[in-house]
């Protein structure tokens, strides 16, 4: 009976040591781990939650009716630091028990009946021993082993014991070995009450943590994942032309550069804010005119007719005008940008020098260093049906480029080639009509 | 039996590939019709963006390449007859290489057809359809077009010759009179590869690459 409460025991401070392991790494607010043993027994205390911190107020809820019942004599082992790293560091937890720095306390715990904050809330250094004062109703006797065998208890009224202890400082001996002889000096106070045969509940804590884990701050306002990159820039709304209240022409562009010479640059037209004035629309032909505040003035011309081969409308960006002081250039982009009227049509880049699906209309010297470059470009002409969505973008780029499709053709062909040439050689035989193994065999005259 | 020929490695490669075959473009198809993506078919595109320069040269390649096959598979079937009967009979061997240089004449159309052709073929500057101009783009069909004429005829004359060539011989160990008729046969024969070579010249006539 005794052993299998001594082997309980045993199995319990393992455990206590292991859920210290297991909280050790959750927490980062300041906490102090506290054990309490009595020789008396000490009532139940449910097991926290893993990463819960209990607060000075369940401590003094759960001291309150241990202490209410008569007197006591608290002895309170306060170590200058303590943390669950400490006991888990030099508690031969691994497998070593015979390291273990704690060999006193561990025999008390088990001799006795034991109880375990993990993790107490620190918020002062004196918080403890107040909290004690406070419900004991006395005042802390400052003691060491030697004094105690000589210091008179009276158990009739609450006492409160104080052992300091300290704590691994830089000094000669290492913090295993001080941690070994503050467990001498609390296996010896507990030695001396008992000799003495007074019943006592003894505390063991520390006055501030050894070790506080600070957490990086987390963002409060983002939980779960988000992507690293730099935040999107707002997306502008697009340029809605409207008719008789109803939306007709969409454009929408991420930039619509233009520079009329290589001296004065690229300009955004993109970010100012255009007048629509002079746009037209009607079921044939759209034209969306954009006056800018910086003297441009932009101009698309757009067509939609039927096709009948294809049996279906179409539209095409006719011309594309810029004027600019004056100065009119006008582009023709039906070559390159159409699509069916129902859609929209998109391209990554229109512009007027590479791959251009603008070219110029006239052969006017001067204008032929102005350049257009509409980056991420959408337009729509028709067929918006009082929406302000785009409709289905059909984009410039194809899904297979001319240049694979001529890839593709010859290599199938050369690949049919030599599936013919193969097939052929893997379909020669030998001869074997006239192969007859009983028959006489051939002569072969040896003359004409 | 269907499993004989099934269990075949050649079968079950060419159902493989054909399966392959119709069914991409089933799929590539019922695509385009559902998505209504089907206006981007477009022959048209394909036919002005792909450059004319690879239709000339696969002009080029085929008529070489085509009428060699048809002199090689002309000769192979003759010759194997010339030697096999060449065996009982050796003095069918010296007449009978009439029938072995007709073969070889369909592999002699398709080379100078194919340099006639390439002689053609000159750079111009050209990018986008318009810069590269109509007559550009005739001058790439009108290659490629002649190169398969000149290719397919002799291929098939070439066949036809060898054919030929091998009744020839081999009427010939029977009973040397035969020799002479069949010849005739020959002559029809050749004469339709030439039929290519003058039409493939008529094709490529006008053509004119270059700016």
């Amino acid at each position: 009976m005794a052993e299998s409460r001594i082997h309980a025991r045993g199995r319990l401070f393992s455990f206590i040591l292991l859920f210290f392991v297991g909280l050790s790494s959750v927490n980062s607010t300041a906490q102090v781990p506290l054990v309490i043993w009595s020789t008396d027994s000490l009532p139940p205390l449910p097991s926290p939650s893993a990463g819960h911190i209990s607060s000075d107020q369940e401590l003094a809820v759960y001291l309150r009716p241990v202490f209410a019942s008569g007197p006591h004599t608290v002895l309170l082992f306060l170590q200058e630091k303590l943390s669950k790293d400490d006991l888990t560091h030099y508690g031969g937890v691994f497998g070593n028990k015979q390291d273990s720095a704690f060999k006193n306390l561990e025999a008390a715990l088990r001799s006795s009946s034991s109880v375990t904050f993990p993790a107490l809330e620190w918020r002062s250094p004196s918080a403890v021993t107040a909290l004690l004062e406070a419900e004991l109703g006395a005042s802390p006797v400052l003691a060491d082993p030697d004094t105690l065998s000589h210091l008179s208890i009276d158990t009739s009224v609450n006492n409160l014991l104080l052992i300091n202890l300290p704590y691994c400082s830089d000094s000669l001996k290492s913090c295993k070995e001080l941690l070994h002889d503050n467990d001498e000096v609390l296996g010896k106070a507990l030695s001396v009450l008992q000799t003495k045969g007074i019943p006592y509940i003894s505390i063991f804590t520390g006055q501030q943590p050894s070790r506080v884990i600070s957490e990086t701050a987390v963002p409060q306002e983002k939980v779960g994942r988000s992507l690293l990159q730099a935040v999107a820039p707002d997306v502008k709304p697009p340029i809605v032309f409207n008719s008789t209240g109803n939306p007709c022409i969409m454009l929408w562009a991420q930039n619509l550069n233009v520079s009329v010479s290589e001296s004065t640059g690229w300009i955004d037209l993109a970010a100012q804010t255009p007048n629509l004035t002079g746009s037209t629309c009607s079921s044939s032909s759209s034209q969306l005119v954009l006056r800018y505040p910086s003297g441009h003035v932009l101009s698309f011309s757009m067509s939609q007719r039927f096709y009948p081969v294809s049996a279906r409308n179409w539209f095409s960006l006719d011309t594309v005008e810029l004027q600019v002081g004056g100065v009119t250039a006008s582009y023709v982009g039906s070559r390159g940008i159409y699509a069916p009227a129902e859609y929209s049509f998109r391209c990554q880049s229109v512009n007027n020098f590479q791959n251009a699906l603008l070219v110029m209309n006239s052969t006017n010297q001067s204008l032929s260093q102005w350049r257009l470059n509409f980056i991420d470009f959408q337009i729509q002409g028709f067929s918006l049906n009082n929406g302000t969505n785009f409709s289905y973008a059909s984009d410039c780029a194809s899904f297979f480029t001319p240049a694979i499709w001529m890839g593709l053709l010859t290599s199938l062909l050369m690949l049919l080639i030599f599936v013919y040439g193969l097939h052929m050689i893997m379909q020669l035989n030998t001869m074997d009509r006239f192969d007859d193994p009983k028959g006489p065999s051939i002569s072969v005259p040896q003359s004409e | 039996m269907l499993l004989e020929w099934m269990m075949n490695g050649h079968a079950i490669l060419y159902t493989g590939v054909t399966l392959a075959f119709w069914s991409t473009i089933l799929i590539v198809g019922i695509c385009y019709t559902i998505f209504d993506l089907g206006f981007r078919f477009d022959v048209a595109w394909f036919l002005t963006e792909t450059s004319p320069f690879m239709w000339a040269n696969l002009g080029i390649g085929l008529a070489i390449s085509l009428s060699v096959v048809g002199a090689a598979w002309g000769i192979y079937i003759t010759g194997s007859s010339i030697i096999g009967g060449g065996v009982k009979a050796p003095r069918i061997k010296t007449k009978n290489l009439v029938s072995i240089i007709f073969c070889e004449a369909v592999a002699i159309y398709g080379i100078i057809m194919a340099i006639v052709i390439s002689n053609m073929a000159e750079n111009f500057s050209g990018t986008t359809p318009e810069t590269i101009g109509a007559r550009n783009y005739q001058a790439g069909y009108s290659m490629f077009g002649a190169g398969l004429t000149v290719g397919f005829s002799n291929l098939f004359c070439g066949i036809c010759v060898g054919i030929v060539g091998s009744g020839a011989a081999l009427a010939d160990a029977q009973n040397p009179s035969l020799f002479v008729k069949i010849l005739i046969v020959e002559i029809f024969g050749s004469a339709i590869g030439l039929f290519g070579v003058i039409v493939a010249i008529l094709q490529t006539s006008k053509v004119k690459m270059g700016d």
